[in-house]
């Protein structure tokens, strides 16, 4: 009873602080502290992943995101010596239209959810760190890496490997594409 | 109260509508943001929302598998690459017109 009323408050918790650090995201007049919560964000989405018993995707989500985004977006807000300058408050008119839209998109998912019936799996439907062995499916937990190793190179039709193939395709051609962009201009000295 | 904690653990009721919290202030944020650097933050608090629907969907409605969590580790490498690209061309603007709000770039071409 201790663990699961634990477990309950730990999700509040974190969900609180989550949705206050986003809202700091998007208000604050300092683009530097924007960054730092976003940073706060992301770390308890992967307080979220670990909840979910997805270990190795909180560790990719601090790995790639806390480490690697954000310190870039870091990096971008002290190039652009963005990071003493207080933006301005966008119009009120501009914020009305904001909030009109995001609350708006907010209430249609929720009415979808609702009128949604989702197939919830009967082991996890009272259950939050405790995986519990049902009847008739693979019951003992799987082991996570090795699965997604094998998922991530199986040809066959659960198989990801052309996803795979595209995201390293991407990655190579985002790497050059960034170094092109983000190079000083050649000099232009045999013109004439 | 650890009566009322234990016997209302989240389901996925609660993760959806965290979910949808944070994409909703993820869309204000674009909506609203004049900083380049801001919009593309808010971005990526939409991705992330995503990437906890995804999770959230094979934890409650597919458990003891791992395709949820295979395209988490996807949108994030989309969002690694997309941010780079971003962060190169926010770069490249800012040498070129000292400025990065969207409100006063109106032209791509140099």
């Amino acid at each position: 009873m201790w663990n699961e009323a634990a477990g309950t408050f730990v999700f509040y918790l974190i969900a609180f602080f989550s949705i206050f650090t986003a809202l700091t995201v998007v208000y604050t007049r300092r683009i530097l502290r924007a960054a730092i919560a976003l940073a706060c964000v992301l770390v308890c989405s992967a307080g979220f992943y670990v909840m979910l018993d997805f270990e190795f995707l909180a560790g990719v989500q601090v790995m790639v995101y806390v480490g690697g985004i954000v310190v870039l977006m870091l990096f971008a807000i002290m190039l652009t010596s963005s990071a003493e300058l207080i933006v301005d408050r966008p119009s009120f008119q501009r914020r009305f239209v904001g909030v009109l839209i995001s609350i708006g998109f907010f209430f249609v998912t929720t009415t979808a959810f609702w009128a949604t019936d989702f197939p919830v799996a009967e082991s996890t439907k009272d259950t939050l760190f405790t995986k519990v062995s049902i009847e008739g499916e693979k019951a003992e937990p799987l082991d996570d890496v090795v699965e997604l190793g094998k998922k991530l190179l199986d040809y066959g039709p659960e198989g990801y490997v052309l996803p795979f193939e595209i995201i390293s395709l991407l990655l190579l051609s985002v790497m050059i594409g960034g170094i092109i962009i983000a190079r000083k201009p050649p000099q232009l000295e045999n013109k004439e | 109260m650890v009566e009322l904690l234990s016997n209302n653990p989240p389901g996925i009721w609660h993760w959806l509508i965290l979910s949808t919290i944070l994409f909703s202030i993820g869309l204000y944020g674009v909506l609203i943001r004049k900083s380049a650097v801001g919009v593309l933050m808010s971005a990526e608090l939409m991705l992330n929302a995503a990437v906890l629907n995804f999770v959230v969907f094979n934890h409650f409605v597919k458990p003891f598998t791992i395709d949820g969590e295979l395209m988490g580790i996807f949108i994030i490498a989309v969002a690694a690459a997309e941010a780079v690209v971003a962060m190169a061309i926010f770069v490249a603007i800012f040498k070129h017109k000292k400025s990065i709000d969207i409100t006063h770039i109106e032209t791509m071409k140099g």
